[in-house]
């Protein structure tokens, strides 16, 4: 699974801080998510969704 | 921030204990003693870390834990538990074998399963967590 997190970020003008503040968690946890190191929870998946604004699978890109 | 607390105390404890012993034991020390020293040290400042990553989340405004913390930390635990079963296995088979006290031992098992801990932590961490 990929994700668009640090492309939207960019053009959102956010920084890693100010999106982790924005869904409560680590600004560690949104390195590992743009280095998909990690898969988040349906949630943090939805939360990070809300903030661009779009829809899940339009932030998180499966390979199927 | 509770934790980050115990984390530090705990650590500096552990280390007051070592300085104590240290200054305490009489001149020569054998390697096991020093190996043992040295592993303890490394806890020590695994402990640290630890503690310095929560204050520092706490002093950015972040949480302390989110689900990705709290995942490594719980597969870590998890693996660690596992490997720490054939330690032990282990540690029974050269308590059979060789002429060594049993605090001796215990105390190595105990180090040796929080070396298994911070290994498993470490690998968790660095490989992510990913498709599973």
């Amino acid at each position: 699974m990929n994700n668009r997190i640090k492309e939207l970020r960019a053009r959102h003008n956010m920084t890693q801080e100010d999106l982790a503040n924005l869904v409560k968690v680590r600004r560690e946890t949104i390195v590992f998510l743009e280095k998909n190191r990690y898969n988040p929870s349906l949630k943090l998946a939805r939360d990070i969704a809300v903030v661009f604004g779009l829809a899940i699978e339009e932030v998180f890109l499966f390979d199927d | 921030m509770k934790r980050a607390v115990i984390a530090f105390f705990v650590s500096v404890l552990v280390l007051a204990s070592v300085i104590m012993w240290l200054r305490m034991s009489p001149e020569g020390m054998s390697i096991h003693e020093v190996t043992q020293i040295g592993i303890i040290f490394l806890m020590v400042v695994f402990g640290l870390f630890f503690a310095w990553r929560r204050f520092s989340s706490v002093r950015r405004g972040e949480p302390v834990e989110d689900e990705m913390s709290k995942r490594v930390m719980q597969k870590a635990s998890s693996l660690s538990y596992f490997i720490s079963l054939y330690l032990w296995v282990f540690v029974i088979y050269i308590n059979d074998r060789v002429d060594v006290d049993t605090e001796v031992l215990i105390g190595s098992g105990i180090l040796g399963m929080s070396v298994i801990f911070v290994i498993s932590w470490l690998i968790i961490y660095l490989r992510g967590l990913r498709n599973e």
